[in-house]
């Protein structure tokens, strides 16, 4: 059938060959000498904590040096107040498996794998400890401040804007590292990290994201006239004041937190552009940040203008975890520029440090100018809007409240939301407040918001 | 008997060493000395020996680095799986056994046949047969329909479907003077691969696919069909990503198996996890934890033996595979016939496909798709396919020494 005999193309097909499986070696070498590091130390590897003998662990402290896990002989203690362990039992985490805190995620360095040769052999002689001692961003006594003020399940988030130091991070119930080997009793639900493994829907506070596609859109000039209610392809959405809101623009609504408006807002930018600006603002993106697992957030307009709409006021199939939603506010603090949030301060060995705090970014959400006009709308919000009880005088805090419906065994209620920041140079700190089934943002999250605030500046963040 | 090849038997005796000493290893595992284990060892020893001097001697010609690459891909194999699962170590043990006899019976087969010309269109039927009746009864394991159950034994027919896929292929690519008298072989071919795929097996579908590809290429000369049929089949796998949700599932965890950790990320993750564990030169034999990487005794056992023996070790597993694949192609252009040359370079191909297809996914080279790596894989079926794909292969090479003998014979020459 062919011009030549077999050999001339098998001869071709064996040089094929051997690049493929000369690939496949360098592809296998190439991979273990550039991620090897990374994935042995990754918090997923159960080899670490097999191999882990909690003697040798070094111990965590908050950004103060306030102890908050230690080892004494093979037994691991945690802050000696109960309502610290349970205030920062998320983000520090357990050596039992049970949560994803510094403890896993650091494991590394806590049990020294990441130790140079000669650090290692220093420490060796300094005792028994042979691993490093972690100091976080967080703020132990900010935590517990915040932890004791939440009378409802949910997540606090509060962080320095400028750096992508996390201050606060709680998370509502706890658990007691202290009890875990024998806490039979405990469900599980407890364990979860809400601040960054809770998706809620946004609520209104996704309003920022439609307000950013309009502005973006140039569709800043519609009026709309608020009767309290429209149908919009068959979906009834309302709007919680009696009578409505009557005649509203942008900044109205934005103030007021109108549905109807920014129902009919997100309809008339289309399924196309909300869903840029959306992915833009980082829904729908796997997260990989180095110091904690965070799932991601996910945005879809639908396939009718009713789904659409209700996108549009952070409803229909809009998630969001606390954690995100504080870093959209934080970016809009920073002219658009989102930060990496981090949790780890610095380690040292023996005292030395072997660690460099760097503040990295993510992206760049949206323009500095979309940036600044978000940033007045949220002040404005604080001043006259829904948001008031957030106004706390000196720091200059600006904010949106949400009010998340959601549905319990049948019976509709609503997640309080608030995120916001202080435009106070000095006081760089952008905060997100969800309280679950509480009721509305402005009633429940926003005085905690306002209370979280205060006490951060009053401590000198 | 006199030892003229001093190359063979200082590599068999590292071998045996290997095998050997990492047997002692796992003999004082438990602390105090388990002569179970060593008694293991030195069966198995005794089986590569008398393997292979007792082939070496029947069959004059065969190729021997053919049969010792084979043999130390079994040694690793045998070392691996007892050290996690003395059980499955043992079951495997003996289903190389077995496997050594359907070797020695396709060897002895290939050598005498001509083109199996008379059972081809049984073969195509058996081979349709055997994938469609997987489809309707089998088991699912990981998501596939691919495995028959029959009294105590299970079996995957696709396995056995290669062989007869591997002749078929020879038989109308050596016989058919031109191209539109392949119709029947064509339509074989979309058959098997869309009952595979059917049955969720895509690993097979794969390689059934390539393989024709490849063997057709080789065996026409056209390239403008072969690159006619390449674009059909990434049309049809393109398809399939938009028509089954497993395969896009595949191509996600594949291109960031972190963000799915939970459920299907799982596997990959741990495989990686694995490798990186082992580093260059690995924990040490019984010092890693493969029993983390789930189906580490079957398809994923690339990954626990570079957690162990090291990347180092990983690397001249691909390089003994490379190896085979070289010597397998020297033998069907050595080969008279041009069914023996398209049956063996077929062969060949079908475990160069094999193997770079599941190294390349367990390393995350490409989308991860499940299929056992030859020789080495713990598995009945698999095991006594890649025995036969070597006893085809084998087969051929002896024939090739008979015809290079006769030749030298006629020519008044001597024979050594």
């Amino acid at each position: 059938m062919s011009k030549y005999g077999p050999n001339r193309y098998m001869k071709g097909m064996l040089a094929v060959f051997c690049a493929l499986f000369v690939l496949l070696g360098s592809y296998l070498f190439y991979s273990t000498v550039t991620y090897g590091e990374e994935w042995f130390s990754s918090p997923y590897n159960p080899r670490i904590s097999a191999s882990r003998k909690v003697a040798d662990a070094g111990s965590i402290y908050d950004r103060n040096g306030v102890p908050l896990a230690w080892s004494v002989g093979s037994v691991r203690h945690y802050a000696e107040n109960p309502e610290v362990r349970r205030a920062v039992c998320h983000v520090v985490g357990d050596v039992y498996g049970k949560s994803m805190g510094a403890e896993a995620f650091y494991a590394r360095y806590l049990y020294g794998y990441d130790q140079g040769l000669i650090d290692r052999f220093v420490t060796a002689f300094e005792g028994d400890q042979k691993g490093g001692d972690v100091y976080l961003t967080i703020d132990a006594e900010l935590c517990t401040y915040i932890y004791e003020r939440m009378d409802y399940n949910g997540a606090v988030v509060l962080m320095n804007y400028e750096t992508g130091e996390v201050l606060a991070s709680v998370s509502n119930p706890t658990f007691d590292p202290e009890a875990i080997p024998d806490a039979a009793d405990e469900t599980g639900s407890q364990y979860l990290n809400r601040v960054t493994q809770g998706r809620y829907p946004p609520g209104s506070t996704m309003k920022i994201v439609t307000t950013a596609c309009a502005i973006e859109n140039s569709v800043t000039d519609r009026v709309y006239n608020c009767p309290g209610q429209i149908i919009i392809a068959g979906q009834r959405i309302t709007c919680p004041r009696e009578g409505g809101h009557g005649e509203e623009d942008l900044t109205g609504a934005f103030e007021d937190s109108c549905n109807v408006y920014f129902a009919q807002l997100a309809v008339a930018l289309g399924r196309d552009s909300m869903q840029r600006t959306a992915d833009a603002f980082l829904f729908n993106h796997d997260w990989h940040f180095p110091d904690f697992a965070m799932l991601a957030s996910s945005y879809t307009p639908g396939s009718n203008e009713g789904d659409l709409a209700w996108s549009g006021i952070g409803q229909y199939k809009d998630l969001i975890t606390p954690m995100h939603d504080m870093l959209i506010s934080a970016a809009v603090a920073r002219q658009g520029v989102m930060m990496q949030p981090q949790t780890l301060l610095d380690v040292r060995y023996g005292g030395r440090s072997a660690y460099t705090y760097a503040p990295h970014t993510v992206a760049a959400l949206t323009d500095s100018s979309v940036a600044a006009t978000l940033g007045t709308l949220m002040r404005a919000t604080v001043l006259e809007g829904t948001a008031t009880s957030a106004d706390i005088g000196a720091a200059a805090v600006s904010g949106k409240t949400g009010t998340a419906e959601y549905t319990d065994n049948g019976e509709i209620r609503n997640h309080s939301w608030f995120v916001g920041f202080s435009s106070d140079t000095e006081h760089p700190l952008a905060v997100a407040v969800i309280l679950e089934g509480a009721g509305f943002g402005s009633r429940y999250a926003t005085p905690l918001a306002a209370q979280a605030l205060s006490r951060a500046i009053e401590l000198g963040y | 008997m006199i030892i003229r090849r001093y190359g063979v038997a200082i590599l068999l005796t590292f071998m045996i060493l290997f095998l050997l000493s990492a047997f002692v290893l796992l003999s004082f595992r438990e602390g105090a000395f388990d002569a179970g284990t060593m008694l293991a060892g030195g069966l198995f020893a005794a089986y590569v020996l008398v393997q292979y001097n007792v082939l070496a001697a029947v069959f004059r010609h065969l190729d021997r680095y053919v049969l010792l690459i084979t043999d130390f891909l079994m040694i690793i194999s045998i070392i691996m799986l007892y050290r996690m699962d003395p059980e499955t170590g043992q079951r495997q043990f003996i289903w190389i056994l077995v496997g050594t006899l359907f070797m020695i019976a396709a060897l002895a087969v290939i050598r005498k046949a001509n083109d199996f010309g008379r059972w081809n269109l049984f073969f195509m039927l058996l081979a349709v047969g055997m994938l469609g009746v997987t489809l309707v009864l089998a088991q699912t394991t990981y998501g596939a329909r691919n495995w028959l159950r029959i009294g105590p034994f299970a079996f995957q027919p696709s396995e056995f479907a290669k062989i007869l896929f591997l002749i078929v292929t020879a038989y109308y690519l050596s016989t058919r003077e031109h191209k539109r008298q392949l119709w029947p072989y064509f339509v074989f071919t979309i058959l098997c691969v869309l009952l595979l795929v059917a049955a969720r097996d895509l690993g097979a579908a794969l390689l059934f696919a390539g393989t024709f590809l490849i063997v057709f290429y080789v065996g026409t000369g056209s390239l403008w069909i072969t690159l006619g049929a390449i674009g059909a089949f990434a049309g049809g796998a393109v398809a399939s990503y938009y028509i089954f949700g497993h395969v896009r599932i595949r191509v996600q965890v594949w291109r960031d198996p972190w963000a799915t950790y939970n459920d299907n990320g799982y596997q990959i993750v741990q495989g990686l996890l694995a490798i990186a564990s082992g580093g260059l030169l690995g924990s040490g034999l019984g010092n890693g934890m493969p029993q983390s990487i789930p189906v580490a005794e079957s398809d994923y056992i690339f990954a626990a033996i570079c957690e162990e023996f090291g990347i180092i070790v990983g690397v001249a597993l691909i390089g003994f595979y490379l190896l085979f694949i070289v010597r397998g192609v020297l033998i069907a252009m050595d080969a008279r016939t041009k069914f023996s040359k398209l049956l063996v370079f077929g062969a060949t191909c079908l475990l160069a496909l094999q193997s770079f297809i599941i190294i390349g996914g367990v390393i995350k080279l490409i989308p991860l798709t499940g299929i056992t790596m030859p020789f080495v894989s713990y598995g009945g079926s698999s095991m006594l396919s890649s025995m036969m794909v070597l006893g085809i292969i084998e087969g051929v090479a002896v024939k090739n020494g008979e015809y290079d003998e006769a030749e030298i014979t006629e020519m008044g020459g001597a024979v050594e």
